[in-house]
């Protein structure tokens, strides 16, 4: 197994052998960024290909300093975001009432009571907005004033898309809670 | 609870959670990336690669020009000998015939004798039928400057030593010298086979040797390939002042017999199968063969058992009454063959609860549970997850596979996605990727 260090040397070179590492040891965290940002996995998928293509042709621009899973997570985000851009005229969104369906049968949540597959999904049918600014601020963990700027709005639109994209989960979450219990509970 | 708090809970839910989650991605994700990856870069301005262009565009410049150089001693020869060749025209107008004959002759010479020795290393390497031709056309141009020099050398035959030797005496002592003038560095063996003659004959004006399967030479003492079996009358035909001796001989020619086996079974497994070795060769009547491991036998088909797995080149030898052997060499016998790992794409899970994951052939009549065909697996990793990439079954035992149900529940029906890591008997690993339809009875 090549270290990161010699992936990124042999990508700086491109190398198809270690972009092809590259891609086999990071594909699947940065598919879980790309997911948070996108409606749904095909979304994701293309906006993973892109971060892929930014960080084979631009690797030279990571300095070594710093983690580079944490370079890798930032070219994936800033691509969702020029993703966004692009296609913000084409943004639709699917209410959750549809998604319950679409579980693999998961019962029992003693210890974690909603899965990873449910949040992303809750994320994903988020409107586009509220998504890109909730990601931003509560997982990456960016201030209202960078994300403003990222996205080019206003640091109170940033704000205030935050609440609202908050409101919205919890409702989300508060029915599907509901759902579940009734679930689990018919069940046993 | 207070908003506040809920909401930094959501947050923390959401992050801890979902910032280092992992998912899947399609497999043809990657494959599409690099195939970008691959149109982009040939399009796009890149040092690194231009100067891997750079060298190699050197490289090939080098060894053009060495080439070149190489090859222009050659044109400078011939610069040389065209004028040479004038001169034994102009020459003999004046006067200086006999120095540039005989240069000219030695050019000849050399010209003949360059192209027999290069000509030679190809006689061993290439095809035996054209070196057929090819050794014929040497021969001719070779008998062509041996024939002057002959007449060089021995300008005046000696007509009553001629005399002596000639047919009536080779008919009188026809027992005595049974292949007259012809001696062959061979008279039977296997095909192909390769006979020197030589021509015992001196002094002598000219000969020619038919060789009894169309072929000829004018050579004194050529050398002759004989390709398939069968029996061969060499005639050869001597003349010396006019007189016409004829000597003849007869080659036999054995076939070559051809070796040929096969293994069964087909996907065998070592070391558990035991190996029958079919025996489908041609023309031999004894056989020797070599499994590989050191053990040997000399039966027609023999069976044998490996000790252990490994990669074995098994030889037979197969040899015909005459001697003549033939031998076939398999590398690598057992390589790939009966290892093997395949997976179903759909399965029916047991509606009426999870029926464990254990299973047999026979027991699993029904595709009740998702499992592998396999074959030579020593250790095995399987893990199935959701079209959103959660992990939902697991397992490390080969025996042991996926019933359909997730903590006790049945799974809805659709698409699953497996992938698989482990290790055959050889020692090779395996990983395989793919998705499993789950449908409702």
């Amino acid at each position: 197994m090549m270290s990161d260090q010699q992936i990124i040397e042999g990508c700086a070179k491109h190398e198809r052998r270690a972009q092809q590492l590259l891609y086999d040891k990071y594909s699947r965290f940065l598919l879980g960024v790309c997911l948070r940002y996108a409606t749904d996995k095909a979304e994701a998928e293309d906006i993973l290909q892109d971060s892929f293509l930014k960080i084979f042709f631009n690797i030279k621009d990571y300095s070594g300093t710093g983690s580079f899973i944490g370079w890798l997570r930032k070219v994936a985000v800033n691509t969702a975001i020029t993703h966004y851009h692009k296609n913000l005229k084409f943004r639709y969104h699917i209410e959750i009432e549809e998604y319950v369906s679409v579980e693999t049968g998961v019962t029992s949540f003693e210890e974690d009571f909603f899965t990873s597959d449910e949040l992303y999904k809750v994320l994903n049918d988020l409107p586009a907005g509220y998504r890109m600014v909730f990601n931003l601020y509560a997982v990456e963990g960016y201030k209202h004033k960078e994300i403003a700027e990222m996205l080019g709005i206003d640091t109170n639109t940033s704000k205030s898309q935050y609440s609202r994209a908050k409101a919205a989960l919890r409702d989300k979450l508060d029915k599907l809670r509901t759902l579940k219990s009734s679930y689990t509970s018919g069940n046993e | 609870m207070d908003e506040g708090r809920e909401d930094k809970m959501l947050s923390d839910l959401f992050r801890q959670k979902l910032e280092n989650a992992e998912v899947i991605p399609s497999p043809s994700v990657g494959a599409n990336l690099m195939r970008t990856v691959g149109r982009r870069e040939f399009l796009r301005f890149n040092p690194a690669r231009i100067n891997i262009w750079y060298v190699g565009a050197v490289a090939a410049a080098g060894t053009a020009l060495a080439f070149i150089l190489s090859s222009s001693p050659d044109l400078k020869t011939e610069e040389i000998q065209a004028p040479a060749q004038i001169e034994i025209s102009t020459g003999s107008v004046l006067k200086g015939t006999e120095n540039s004959l005989s240069t000219a002759l030695n050019n000849v010479e050399k010209k003949t004798q360059t192209a027999s020795n290069e000509r030679k290393p190809e006689v061993k390497n290439g095809s035996e039928i054209i070196v057929n031709e090819k050794t014929r056309s040497n021969q001719s141009e070779i008998r062509e400057v041996e024939s002057t020099e002959d007449r060089k050398v021995n300008p005046v035959p000696d007509k009553d030593v001629l005399a002596m030797a000639l047919p009536e005496n080779n008919k009188l002592r026809g027992n005595l010298r049974k292949d007259s003038y012809i001696s062959a560095s061979a008279t039977d063996g296997c095909s192909p086979l390769k006979i020197s003659f030589r021509c015992l004959a001196v002094p002598y004006d000219s000969c020619t040797w038919y060789f009894g399967d169309g072929g000829y030479s004018s050579l004194r003492d050529p050398i002759w390939l004989f390709d398939n079996a069968g029996e061969y009358k060499v005639t050869l035909n001597v003349f010396s002042s006019g007189i016409k001796s004829v000597s003849s001989v007869i080659i036999t020619i054995h076939p070559k017999p051809e070796a040929k086996f096969e293994i069964s079974p087909e996907n065998a497994v070592l070391p558990n199968d035991e190996i029958t070795f079919r025996n489908y060769s041609d023309g031999a009547e004894s056989y020797k063969w070599d499994f590989g491991d050191g053990a040997t036998s000399e039966l027609y088909e023999p069976h044998h058992s490996y000790r252990k797995f490994g990669n074995y080149n098994v030889r037979l030898i197969a040899i015909s009454e005459f001697g003549c052997s033939d031998s076939l060499v398999i590398y690598n016998t057992f390589s790939t063959s009966g290892n093997y790992i395949e997976f179903p794409n759909a399965f029916i899970p047991n509606a009426n609860g999870p029926s464990g994951g254990y299973f047999t052939p026979k027991s699993d009549e029904g595709s009740q549970i998702f499992h592998p065909v396999f074959s030579g697996v020593t250790s095995y990793q399987l893990r199935i997850f959701s079209k959103m990439g959660m992990l939902i079954f697991e397992s490390n035992d080969v025996n042991y596979g996926w019933d359909g149900y997730y903590k006790g529940q049945l799974c809805d029906p659709g698409v699953y996605i497996w992938k698989v890591r482990g290790n055959f008997m050889s020692g090779e690993q395996f990983t395989r990727m793919g998705d499993v339809t789950l449908l409702k009875n």
